[in-house]
């Protein structure tokens, strides 16, 4: 019997161990991940930095030659109140060969976006007699030719001018576009949806302010927790299949199931308080015995936020999701592809850089000895983190962005602008982590060390989470800082004129690596001459500012989460 | 041997008395330094298995450095070290490879500023039962009400088990510190002024605690408070400038000490 216990003991103190030193090989990994990093970012600073030139040969774009381009812009008089196109097809004569070779060619102007076909021409004449074209779109003929096409309009709206003969732009057009609930593609949100963040915001508002009333109607739900469980799953995915896998119908499922889980978990408590002998009236006195619901109401609001900073997205703001940049309609370009090229590059950073700068500097201040080489690698970091952004960029192009030698060759791509922009992010998020560690009183170790922690087990319990409201503010900091830098990538090539939604993973799988983030797309529209595209820059920054408050108040939700539990 | 501290003559080994029953800890010719500072000079003394040990003297005379060591806190203290030994029947616990996390959960610790987790109070002595067994919910929540009763603190958190642990006032964080170590059933206690912040109600509660804790537990307790090592100690240890003065029963210390210096310190006549 007591040879069982002997060997109980051992196995789970051989367990133990072994969770000890994965958590410390682990954290001493990630360390070192990071610390290489900024080894190698040194050595750039330190040795001149040699970018070999591109070997290979350059592919042809296509197999035409386009000898001549005809490129159509019209203004938008055709379209009624409605939002219908009347306008008639515009006809094109084309003609070459010295005449001898006439074609006609009929374009449908129709309401849908991004509709475009392109046609090419060569000697058996050009490859297709009608197309439609969507009302916004840039519309090429491509010619393999190589003489001289003549293009002709022989019937059609004539597109707007002015006196000088350039095409005018009016801006009517924001306003009829703007669909809060109906737009042309059907509906925006669809009821489910709504129904599943009023649900949410009911959920909360309950359960942060639990009264007598409030809290009645769930009385009936004793008991039926699978119910509720099974509910809350069901109307998620009904979600999901009505609005498809889109970002507010993703959100709105998730809130469904937060929405379950938050009811179950108020049910439970209260039937707790009624085993305790208590009625629903002392609720108050014994809010907090209702449930533990601290980390779902964060994961509630953190929700909510979120979605709200995608309804401008999802109600179809020209400004935000138009990609078709046209130097001659300022007012109807966007800053789609420039907004989400941020977002990417900003979720690769962060995914990049804050664990790896974390886990060094828990290794720093954790577990590393302090020696000589620790004292050195704090002196580097700490001089990193006042390096200009734009050696950081001349780091990226050298590690990220060329082939050959130390570089990845990831090309010009957002996966590159992100590592450059996470290596960036990294030293300053170490030094606040370290600065957030150094802060956490002796005695919450001692009291953890006291009860028969190992040191992991203090890290991971104690320590981190005391420590997390400081690392959430260094690595929120950060961020900001890198989502408004642009010299950096102006160094990686981020585009001026980017066409496309971004592809994040362009960089290691092929595609389109073309990509801008909205303080580059400012810069370039400020070097604009036309002073149309210097309140598109201006509504570029406000629109970046609100980016930077909406990710700062989460922050600040997520922070004040973690001090509440430690300091009330 | 003996040595002459502040004009007075004291031994410098206690370490040879005579105790009732077994030996539990041993701590034999134990020096320590902070940095250079010499804070500990060969301190002797033997603690009694299921007994109250209480240690007293002035401030600053290395009364919690001798604690902590015990349970090797120190080790958490870079500029610390010692020299000495510390054994625990067969085991020594000032061995180099000791097994710490085994040390401190054996030998648990009532610091001398309560220092509850941010948690909850329910987690606060959940946690450390979780740490060493795979208890179920039921016997989690057993565990967790006997130890705040034994604490003298569940009538007044029984409602409210699930607040923060560092909500309540010092008094009872004291206490829920107390329920913390003995939820892990440790075989040897040391606390470190438990009673500092408490009133004397509590204070009672308390007292009564660690005479009822000597059933099954060894206890090892310091203070100030000369009526509080008289009512509940069985050995009592008088510690002046970094070292054990006297070491001895106590009913013996506080009628007869055999030195000067502790006679005038438990007297109140001293400084
Ligand atoms: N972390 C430390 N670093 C440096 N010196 C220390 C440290 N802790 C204690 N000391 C020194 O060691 C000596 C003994 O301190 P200790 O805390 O053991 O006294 P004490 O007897 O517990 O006093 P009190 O009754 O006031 O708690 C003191 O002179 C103190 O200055
Ligand atoms: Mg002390």
């Amino acid at each position: 019997m007591k040879k069982d216990v002997d060997l109980l003991k051992k196995k789970s103190r051989s367990q133990r161990d072994i969770v000890e030193k994965a958590g410390s090989a682990g954290l001493a990994l990630s360390g070192l991940v990071g610390l290489f990093f900024l080894v190698i970012l040194v050595w750039q600073i330190a040795i001149p930095t040699v970018i070999a030139g591109e070997t290979g040969t350059i592919e042809p774009a296509s197999e035409f030659i386009p000898e001549s381009d005809y490129v159509l812009h019209w203004d938008y008089p055709n379209i009624d109140d409605q939002g219908n196109v009347k306008a008639d097809p515009i006809i094109l004569e084309l003609s070459w060969d010295d005449g001898q070779t006439v074609e006609e060619l009929e374009i449908k102007v129709v309401s849908q976006r991004g509709l475009t076909e392109d046609v090419y021409i060569d000697e058996n004449g050009i490859s297709t007699s009608e197309v439609e074209v969507g009302r916004k779109t840039k519309f090429y003929l491509k010619s393999s030719l190589t003489e001289q096409i003549e293009v002709k309009q022989i019937s059609g709206p004539v597109p707007a001018a002015d006196e000088t003969g350039a095409p005018t732009v009016s801006s009517f057009v924001v306003s009829i576009d703007v669909d809060v609930l109906v737009s042309e593609d059907g509906i925006v949100f669809q009821p489910i949806e709504l129904a599943g963040y009023a649900v949410l915001l009911v959920t909360m508002i309950i359960v942060t302010k639990p009264s007598e009333k409030s809290l009645a109607p769930l009385q009936k739900l004793y008991g039926k927790d699978k119910h509720v469980r099974i509910g809350s799953i069901v109307l998620a995915i009904i979600t999901l299949a009505l609005g498809g896998i889109t970002v507010s119908s993703t959100l709105a499922a998730i809130g469904w199931l937060l929405a379950g889980i938050m009811v179950n978990r108020t049910t439970e408590g209260m039937q707790r308080l009624e085993q305790q002998g208590r009625t629903l009236k002392e609720v108050d006195r014994l809010k907090h015995s209702i449930s533990n619901r601290d980390g779902l109401l964060m994961w509630a609001r953190m929700l909510l936020f979120a979605s709200t900073l995608f309804i401008p997205l999802a109600i179809d703001i020209p400004f935000l999701t138009e990609r078709y940049q046209d130097i001659f309609q300022p007012y109807s370009s966007g800053i789609r592809s420039a907004f989400f090229g941020t977002i990417w590059v900003m979720t690769i950073a962060m995914v990049v850089s804050i664990p790896v700068s974390i886990g060094a500097a828990i290794y720093l201040e954790e577990y590393a000895a302090p020696s000589r080489t620790t004292k050195l690698i704090q002196a580097l970091v700490t001089n990193l983190a006042g390096v200009p952004s734009i050696v950081f960029g001349m780091f990226g192009l050298a590690i990220f962005v060329k082939q050959g030698g130390i570089g990845l060759g990831l090309g010009p791509s957002i996966l590159a602008a992100g590592l450059t922009m996470g290596v960036m992010a990294m030293p300053i998020i170490v030094l606040a982590s370290q600065e957030a560690l150094r802060s956490v009183p002796t005695s919450l170790r001692e009291s953890a060390y006291g009860v028969g922690c190992t040191q992991w087990q203090v890290t991971k319990d104690h320590v981190l989470p005391s420590a997390m409201p400081g690392i959430m503010t260094g690595s929120i900091l950060a961020m900001s800082r890198i989502m408004g830098e642009a010299a950096p990538l102006v160094v990686v090539g981020a585009a001026a004129l980017v066409l496309f939604d971004p592809e994040p993973l362009a960089g290691i799988f092929g595609g389109n690596v073309n990509f801008t983030v909205i303080p580059i797309q400012i810069y370039f529209w400020t070097s604009e001459p036309e002073h149309a595209w210097h309140s598109m820059a201006a509504a570029a920054s406000i629109s970046l500012i609100l980016l930077l408050v909406a990710m700062n108040s989460i922050a600040i939700i997520l922070r004040q989460h973690f001090r509440k539990r430690l300091n009330s | 041997m003996s040595e002459e501290i502040g004009g007075e003559i004291v031994p410098d080994s206690t370490r040879d008395l005579d105790i009732d029953g077994e030996v539990d800890l041993m701590i034999e010719d134990l020096d320590l330094w902070y940095a250079n500072k010499q804070a500990l000079y060969g301190v002797s003394l033997p603690i009694a298995k299921n007994s109250v040990t209480a240690l007293i003297g002035p401030s600053g005379c290395g009364k919690s450095t001798l604690l902590r060591t015990i349970n090797r806190m120190n080790d958490l203290i870079p500029i610390c070290h010692y020299e000495g030994k510390i054994s625990k029947g067969e085991v020594e616990i000032t061995a180099k490879d000791a097994d710490l996390v085994e040390i401190r959960r054996n030998i648990g610790m009532v610091f001398q500023r309560p220092n509850p987790f941010p948690k909850s109070i329910y987690d606060n002595v959940a946690y450390g039962v979780r740490l060493h067994h795979q208890p179920t919910r039921e016997e989690l929540d057993n565990i967790v009400e006997k130890s705040l009763s034994r604490a003298a603190i569940w009538s007044e958190v029984a409602d409210r088990l699930h607040d923060l642990g560092t909500s309540l006032s010092g008094g009872q964080q004291q206490r829920l510190c107390i329920a913390r170590t003995i939820a892990i059933e440790p075989d040897v206690i040391l606390m470190d002024e438990p009673c500092s912040a408490l009133d004397p109600i509590a204070t009672a509660a308390i007292e009564e605690l660690i005479l009822e804790l000597k059933k099954d537990f060894t206890v090892v307790i310091v203070t100030h408070s000369m009526s509080q090592a008289a009512r509940v100690s069985d050995y009592t240890g008088f510690m002046y400038l970094g070292r054990m003065v006297e070491f001895n029963k106590t009913e013996k210390i506080f009628s007869d000490p055999d030195q000067e210096l502790t006679k005038r310190y438990i007297t109140g006549r001293f400084g």
